[in-house]
């Protein structure tokens, strides 16, 4: 099973030019895999074949750049991040002077949980979150079905509209969609006037309402962007589901529900756990696209953790407090990908 | 819904005599009509998911009279390059685009040298928290970089790299190094140890079969992970604009987000998507030209939006 996983579109396209690359497709994985496999677990000090055979220190050289960059950068990062929250820097002269910052304990902690806004704000993502996750995803799969239906040059056409909606960038996607449904002169106002509303309806202000323009608006934005990935990707996935598969249990008399439920995703659960942890990380932690359609100052109404997080952070100088909401937000997500982490070192370890 | 109808078709039709035709019209044809309806469905979903990229388009050509036209329209009533003028005088146009350019080239420089190394290392040696490292790049991917992003900005700031491209582009490595590890180290896996121990037998120095071997092998891979560091480093938004706050710089994503901030060019729309579409010119094409790879690649480790 984990086999089709990695394999799904994935494989399909590395071993382009390496030697294996003609026989490396998913089905013949396997047995491709195999000698790479041993290669690797031949490769035990004393016994190292090939290129740089010999030399126990080598392997460490090759990754000390790295280490060092991602310790400078992430490591030593992280660490003050957790020293910072539990300090008092939360002015902009506390930061400069050191000397003024104090270490205070779980101070911090107790000040930010005690804050209503910052539950406010932990419990709009995760709505907002979920609303997304489950909304990209179930629109992307009803689509990557539909292109599996329809005529070939339908579906060319459906894909290359969304390579370009992929390629546009969030600040830009942000940017775009504020003119949309701007309330002067805006598209959306004004079809929805000319599908029967009054003339009041061309001035609509879909931002007035924090609701709606979180809820619907920055959804409907979000969403644009992430159903490219989303339905080239599960398209992708579905075509490796073997047609004698579905033809098997058709026979044996499943209807097309009970087909798509116990053959089709059974085979692609793989990637769907891949694609919904991606989405679950990429809604958890939008950002761009809100900023970019509340033009750079969104209301209190459109906080999410990110922004949240933001707002007190760079723009208010509240460093230790921002650091504390960090953390929080770090162990939220942790908490929800621990079981997408064990689903990679799986794979991981299969090649 | 399409789910169920697409395959509710064939259910209706093993009536037939012949089971042979009968099995291939199940798999391929189903009814004209409905295949046809299915069409204009994806043709809609196309044209819905097209429109924003269209309103972008059409919005930079429109004269100034229609763009503040009370009721909009679909399409120009004369084409205008007003829009592109505006954007062009505007002296950070230009030169955030110069700052973009050089951090995107720095990073991915970086990014994928020093993940190609580390990916060697881990693909072709079993060494002592080997693992541990693999796992640890796994996890790395994982952490928002916003979160992280205040001391971020405090270990920039003691090193004096606020403000300068050089500490943006440390800082974007972050996400590319791991990326470009978990991605190229299946690559090099796949090629098998004895290749370049046959080159070494041929004659080869150590050094000979890493480039005329591995390096040549790996090299698909590369390309994507560098086009895929490429748009990231250009898209990048949040960190950029707190690392280089203060310093004078800014990137064209910057440029763009602030520039209808000031009111007189709040309500400029043409000259906004003028601007944005200039901006992400460049990820488009790079886009278009390697989107089969780069779908590939995404699906396999990209953990960053």
């Amino acid at each position: 099973m984990s086999v089709t996983s990695n394999d799904t579109p994935v494989a399909a396209e590395t071993p382009t030019g390496t030697p294996t690359g003609t026989a490396a497709d998913a089905p013949a994985d396997a047995p491709v895999d195999a000698p790479a496999t041993t290669a690797v677990a031949v490769a035990r000090p004393g016994r190292r074949r090939g290129f740089f055979a010999g030399g126990r220190y080598i392997p460490y050289v090759m990754i000390l750049p790295a280490v060092v960059v991602l310790i400078g950068v992430m490591a030593y990062p992280l660490y003050s991040l957790f020293d910072l929250s539990f300090q008092n820097v939360n002015r902009y002269a506390q930061l400069v002077n050191p000397g003024l910052a104090q270490y205070i304990g779980l101070d911090g902690y107790t000040k930010v949980l005690g804050d209503g806004q910052f539950w406010n704000v932990v419990l709009r993502s995760v709505y907002f979150t979920a609303e997304l996750v489950v909304l990209s995803m179930v629109l992307g799969m009803l689509f990557a079905l539909l292109l599996n239906r329809v005529s070939k040059w339908a579906k060319v056409t459906v894909i290359t509209v969304l390579m370009f909606v992929w390629a546009i960038p969030a600040i830009v996607t942000g940017t775009v969609f504020r003119w949309i449904f701007a309330s002067k002169g805006g598209i959306v106002d004004y079809v929805a006037y000319l599908f029967g509303g009054s003339e009041s309806v061309k001035s609509y202000d879909w931002f007035q309402d924090p609701v709606i323009g979180l809820y619907v608006v920055s959804a409907v934005v979000i969403i644009w962007g992430a159903l490219p990935f989303l339905v080239i990707g599960l398209n992708a996935a579905l075509t490796q589901v073997p047609p004698e598969l579905m033809e098997a249990a058709r026979l044996d008399g499943a209807s097309t529900l009970q087909t798509f439920r116990h053959v089709v995703i059974p085979v692609i659960k793989p990637f769907l756990v891949i694609t919904a942890a991606l989405s679950f990380i990429w809604d958890f932690q939008v950002f761009a696209q809100i900023f970019a359609l509340r033009n750079s100052a969104p209301e209190p109404g459109y906080w999410n953790i990110g922004i949240y997080l933001y707002e007190k952070g760079i723009v208010s100088s509240h460093y230790s407090s921002s650091s504390v909401i960090s953390v929080a937000m770090i162990l939220l997500m942790l908490a929800v990908l621990v079981f997408y982490i064990r689903q990679m070192v799986k794979i991981g370890a299969q090649d | 819904m399409a789910a169920t109808d697409v395959h509710a078709e064939p259910a209706t039709a093993p009536a037939g005599p012949a089971p042979k035709v009968r099995l291939k019209a199940r798999v391929t044809g189903e009814s004209r009509v409905m295949t046809w309806i299915w069409n204009s469905v994806a043709l809609a979903f196309a044209a819905v998911m097209g429109f924003p990229i269209y309103w972008m388009i059409i919005t930079t050509f429109k004269t100034n009279k229609d763009l503040i036209a009370k009721d909009p329209t679909f399409w120009p009533s004369s084409f205008s390059f007003d829009s592109y003028t505006t954007i062009f005088d505007d002296p950070g146009f230009l030169s955030g685009l110069q700052t973009t350019v050089l951090i995107t080239l720095g990073s991915v420089l970086l990014g994928v040298a020093v993940g190609f190394l580390a990916a060697v290392a881990v693909a072709r040696f079993n060494f002592r928290g080997r693992n541990f490292f693999i796992v640890t790049m796994l996890v790395i991917q994982m952490v928002p970089l916003l979160a992280i992003i205040i001391p971020l900005f405090l270990v920039m700031k003691s090193a004096n790299l606020t403000g300068t491209i050089l500490g943006v582009v440390l800082a974007y490595l972050v996400f590319t190094i791991p990326y470009v590890i978990w991605t190229l180290r299946s690559f090099i896996v796949n090629i098998p140890a004895e290749l370049d121990e046959a080159a070494m037998v041929d004659g080869c120095t150590k050094w000979g079969a890493f480039f005329r071997i591995i390096l040549p092998l790996t090299l698909p891979g590369l390309i994507t992970t560098g086009v895929y560091s490429w748009i990231q480093a250009w898209n990048e938004f949040i960190v950029a604009n707190t690392l280089l706050s203060g310093g004078g710089k800014q990137t064209s994503m910057i440029w763009l987000t602030f520039y209808s901030t000031t009111p007189t060019r709040g309500a400029d729309y043409g000259a906004q998507m003028a601007g944005a579409l200039m901006v992400s010119l460049p990820v488009i094409i790079l886009f278009v030209l390697f989107q089969k790879k780069l779908s590939a690649g995404l699906t396999a480790g990209a953990v960053k939006g």
